[in-house]
């Protein structure tokens, strides 16, 4: 039950818990709590107070007592379907168990999540959803965090009664649905979670399930187009079997080798909370977790996927100075790149610092800091002014911090500012542009690839020195989303290069010391 | 737990030592005569004469392979995470299509299988763990290479032909 | 023949003959002691190489000539090299002391069976056998080693304390037989007791023969006294730093060293180069058989007497082993025990004894 191992995470409680997430009820919200007394459900023995409308299972769930109600339809980010009968509750005075997903809960209903009955049931319930799961566990990817496993390991038949063979969907096994997602039809439990998705999240539409009964079977709405929606990562994450898997983590590595620490994506300026999974500070994945007020459950692909910026084989990460005879660029220590690189700063008279916004709120305060007697600051995205992409989370600013470092009292870059200056200072650690900057002085601070330092050769920029700093899943600090949300995050990898924290990096270029 | 003393006082001749010795070395002489005349050994001549270890004794790894000499190790990395020597390491891959006659039972496979028989403790629970029969403690016992880098099996040394066992 | 020639022939030969006869012996009882050690121990012991294993030795020998001559950095150079030498020199020189037969008569001449007649021939030996200490001290010092120098503390200590006893039990045979001389000692101990028992010293003061066989265990750092070495303590002890030549000179030295003490101990208390039960008929046969003249009797008796020592040589060897594979090594503290405590006072006591008797005998 991945989301609800996710929403314990501290920094992704929202001030306002409208989603029951802390376990408190918001009763400062109601004037007067002794004229109108909430009412009660009964779960397990204990009385526990609600909000009119919840059904048992939103009860329980704030309550946390979510791991004593198996699901698989259920996601509490999508509508109702009830159709996994694994969360079944006995309640007294009900002729027949209920679902505990969709029924509401009453005042005065007494309920019993691990009765005796309801054991049963749900060894029932396993059972039957094991006789056509291929238990092909080894090879398939979800194994480690897969619900059915979780749920046969509690609940489920120690030995299946079903000695037929096994249903085998021959066109859908092991079949590419798009270039991110790959389908495996015979490990589905049909719970449908994909098809509300597309349904309801995201309104695409692009999958539906086809034929009835034992032939039912997962499909694109349209071959022709195929599944195109952008939020296909989010697919395998709910998807409480292997069915769904990523083809961007697919045999790379099993789950329970993964680190798993919060973090925000850089991906854009929505500032979705994720946690980074890694395996010895090798970056596997980025995996959403829920937020109310930022992302819900979900994550777009394109900042799922950004990690491989970071983990890529062409990032520079020792620092740069061009060699004086040739003036190719090679790297060397920061003893040596610090005492050059700070008194080309202080010889050099007009210095413009352009910050890009993908700088933490706590980095642009430094640089400001750092700069403001002795330079012109401005802050660049290169993205312009921000757009929503869609109903749900994508940007059009692909910089997380663009609100932030307008805050802090920055201006926007303007393409003239370069003209007349010594020297352009260029923070750049994240997906912001790098500006136009021909025919100038620049040093280059932050994460940059081996191409983006050849185009600009290319195009006439001396560069005077590249100092890496750490990428945002490597340093700790906050960042403000485009609806004006601050959010702090913590150091989810190590860094493994030589690449410093900009702290560093700024004492170097324009401290005392050297 | 009450600790009970009991003492065992030496007798005179004991003490003395000397015919106690004499008594062993008697004891010691026929044992030599027997070596010499009789040549009765109690041990093995080991290249020649080979002990029959159990059907469980656990020696040297090897993968079990199919009809196709496919290896049946799909790379679920259950021993590698079983492993309390931290001796396997595996890298898996997706098996070209191409080359797959088994369809989806054998779409993983494993790029690189390493075992550092240096570090391995012929636990077993590798064999215990493998889903799929593929990794197995051959009855070979005799490991030793000249030089370290031999110690480490990969996946072509581990798919050889093992008789006896698997 | 020039009389002084044929002397210098004739001890030239008698030296090549012993040099070649002991260091011949030492690949035999290497051989015996690790085919010897399987035999005690129930297993074949070494057999690959040659028939019976025979060739171990030699394969050793070649796997000596082929290692690396090390020397440590820091060792004292001039000792370290020497201890080897004086480990094999010491005994090889205390040998030429120890008669093996009476004479051989060739023509008109007569031939010592013996490289040096020495009068005081006991303390000569005594002289050289505890030159066997200094080996141990240089080695362990000289190496600079730790290990060693602690293997060489308890070596020099072992040794010592039991020259001791060892000299006190050879001081009242001594007073026995009332000569230095070793061919006197044999031919005192000529003739039987009673009888029936050979008339050796071991049977007038058995005490002392005791002591001095447990003594000469110790002496040549044999099981169960081989405290200079300990695998578990001190690794090689005083000779650790010792590789190739220089470990085989200290290992051909334990052997010479061996065969040294039993020659000693069969000397003084065993009946010497005196024949055996049974020897003078084979004697008194050959005689009649081939007619012998008075030389060829004396040749005859000289070559019988050789073998009667060299039977009695033979058979402490194997006791040396024999004990080796049975009894178990001693404790620092118990052999220091046993060697003060017990052999020292006894062996005191014992001469004395000895003193009075030969007195009241003398009155």
């Amino acid at each position: 039950m991945k989301w609800v191992v996710l929403m314990s995470n501290p920094i992704s409680i929202p001030k306002e818990d409208l989603n029951y997430t802390s376990g408190k009820l918001p009763v400062h919200s109601d004037p007067n709590p002794e004229a109108k007394p909430l009412p009660k459900v009964t779960i397990d023995g204990k009385a526990y107070e609600f909000k009119p409308g919840d059904t048992i299972m939103q009860v329980a769930e704030r309550y946390r007592l979510h791991e004593d109600i198996p699901r698989y339809c259920y996601h509490p980010g999508m509508p109702i379907a009830g159709t996994c009968r694994m969360c079944t509750v006995e309640v007294e005075k009900a002729p027949k168990l209920m679902t505990s997903c969709s029924t509401p809960a009453g005042d005065g209903m007494v309920v019993h999540t691990r009765s005796e009955k309801v054991l049963k049931s749900r060894n029932g319930v396993m059972d039957f959803l094991l006789t056509n799961h291929p238990l092909d566990c080894p090879v398939c990817d979800k194994a480690g965090e897969c619900e059915l496993q979780d749920y046969t390991f509690e609940y489920g038949p120690q030995e299946s009664n079903f000695k037929e063979e096994k249903r085998v969907y021959e066109s859908a096994t092991t079949k590419k649905l798009s270039d991110k997602i790959t389908l495996n039809m015979n490990r589905c439990v049909h719970c449908e979670r994909c098809v509300r998705f597309t349904d309801d999240v995201t309104k695409t539409n692009d999958l539906v399930m086809v034929n009835r009964g034992w032939h039912k079977e997962l499909t694109v709405t349209d071959e022709k187009v195929g599944l195109v929606n952008d939020y296909q990562g989010c697919l395998t994450d709910f998807c409480p079997v292997g069915a769904l898997t990523m083809n961007d983590f697919r045999f790379e590595k099993r789950v329970w080798f993964l680190d798993k620490m919060p973090s925000l994506c850089d991906g854009c300026s929505k500032g979705c909370n994720i946690e980074v999974h890694h395996d010895k500070e090798v970056v596997q994945r980025y995996v959403p977790i829920f937020n109310e007020k930022v992302n819900n459950h979900w994550m777009c692909d394109e900042g799922r996927l950004s990690y491989h910026t970071y983990a890529d084989a062409n990032r520079i990460v020792s620092p740069l100075l061009p060699d004086t005879a040739s003036g190719r660029l090679s790297s060397t220590n920061w003893e040596t790149a610090a005492t050059i690189v700070n008194a080309r700063v202080k010889s050099a008279s007009k210095v413009l610092v352009v910050v890009g916004t993908d700088a933490t709120n706590e980095e642009a305060m430094l640089i400001k800091g750092h700069f403001s007697a002795r330079a012109e600051l401005k802050y660049h995205s290169g993205f312009g002014e921000n757009k929503a992409l869609d109903h749900l989370l994508r940007q059009s600013d692909k910089t997380p911090n663009t609100k932030g470092v307008a805050a802090i009292g920055l201006a926007p870059m303007q393409a003239t500012d370069v003209n007349g200056k010594d020297l352009v200072v260029v923070f750049r650690q994240g997906r912001a542009q790098i500006p136009k900057v021909e025919g100038q002085d620049v040093i280059l601070v932050g994460v940059y690839a081996r191409e983006e330092i050849d185009a600009l050769k290319a195009s006439n920029v001396r560069i005077q020195a590249v100092l890496p700093s750490l990428a945002t899943i490597e340093k700790e600090g906050s960042f403000t989303n485009c609806d004006g949300i601050t959010q702090s995050f913590n150091a989810a990898v190590a860094h493994r290069g030589k690449a410093l924290a900009l702290p560093k990096i700024l004492a170097a270029l324009v401290g005392d010391k050297h | 737990m009450a600790t009970k003393n009991i003492s065992r006082p030496y007798t005179v001749a004991q003490k003395l030592y000397v015919f106690y010795i004499i008594k062993g070395m008697l004891i010691n002489l026929r044992r030599f005569f027997t070596g010499l005349v009789l040549q009765r050994n109690w041990t093995i001549q080991y290249p020649e004469e080979r002990r029959d270890y159990s059907q469980r004794f656990r020696g040297a790894h090897f993968i079990s392979v199919d009809k196709n000499k496919t290896e049946n190790c799909t790379a679920c990395f259950l021993c590698e995470t079983v492993c309390p020597a931290e001796c396997i390491h595996i890298v898996a891959e997706e098996r070209p299509d191409d080359q797959n006659p088994d369809g989806v039972w054998k779409e993983k496979k494993p790029l690189s299988f390493d075992i550092d028989l240096l570090r391995c403790c012929f636990c077993g629970f590798c064999e215990e763990a493998c889903p799929k029969d593929a990794i197995k403690l051959s009855r070979d016992y005799e490991m030793s290479v000249s030089n370290r880098d031999d110690a480490i099996f990969d996946l072509a040394h581990l798919k050889r032909e093992i008789n006896g066992r698997g | 023949m020039d009389p002084v020639i044929f002397t210098t022939l004739a001890v030239v030969a008698k030296m090549l003959l012993l040099l070649a006869v002991t260091l011949g012996v030492v690949p035999v009882m290497v051989w015996f002691e690790r085919r010897g050690a399987g035999w005690f121990q129930g297993r074949p012991g070494p057999n690959r190489v040659g028939p019976f294993g025979l060739l171990q030795p030699l394969a050793d020998v070649i796997k000596f000539f082929f290692k690396e001559d090390w020397t440590p950095g820091n060792a004292d150079k001039f000792w370290y090299w020497m201890a080897p030498l004086i480990a094999l020199v010491a005994p090889l020189a205390a040998i030429s002391v120890i008669p093996f037969g009476s004479h051989l008569v060739i023509g008109d001449s007569v031939v010592q069976m013996q490289l040096a007649d020495v009068d005081a021939g006991v303390i000569f030996i005594l002289a050289f056998a505890g030159l066997e200490v200094y080996p141990v001290i240089l080695a362990g010092w000289a190496s600079n080693n730790k290990y060693s120098v602690l293997g060489a503390l308890r070596g020099s200590a072992q040794v010592v304390s039991y020259e001791i006893s060892m000299g006190l039990a050879l001081l009242s045979m001594l007073l026995f037989y009332g000569t230095f001389n070793m061919n006197e000692m044999v031919t005192w101990q000529t003739g039987t007791l009673w009888g029936f028992l050979p008339a050796w010293g071991c049977f007038f003061n058995p005490f002392a023969a005791l002591v001095f066989w447990v003594s000469i265990f110790a002496e040549t750092n044999r099981l169960p006294f081989d405290l200079p070495e300990g695998e578990s303590e001190i690794v090689a002890g005083y000779h650790l730093e010792y590789g190739a030549f220089k470990f085989a000179a200290f290992f051909m030295a334990e052997y010479v060293a061996m065969i040294m003490a039993a020659a000693l101990m069969i000397t003084v208390f065993f009946g010497g180069y005196g024949f055996l039960p049974g020897m003078q008929t084979i004697l008194e046969i050959a005689t009649q058989q081939f007619g012998l003249g008075a030389a060829g009797i004396q040749n005859v008796t000289a070559l019988l007497q050789f073998t009667s020592l060299a039977s009695k040589v033979a058979f402490v060897m194997f006791v040396f082993v024999w004990v080796r594979w049975t009894l178990p090594r001693f404790r620092f503290d118990q052999l220091m025990d046993l060697g003060w405590k017990w052999l020292f006072p006894l062996s005191l006591v014992n001469l004395v004894f000895t003193a009075w008797l030969t007195w009241y005998m003398g009155q």
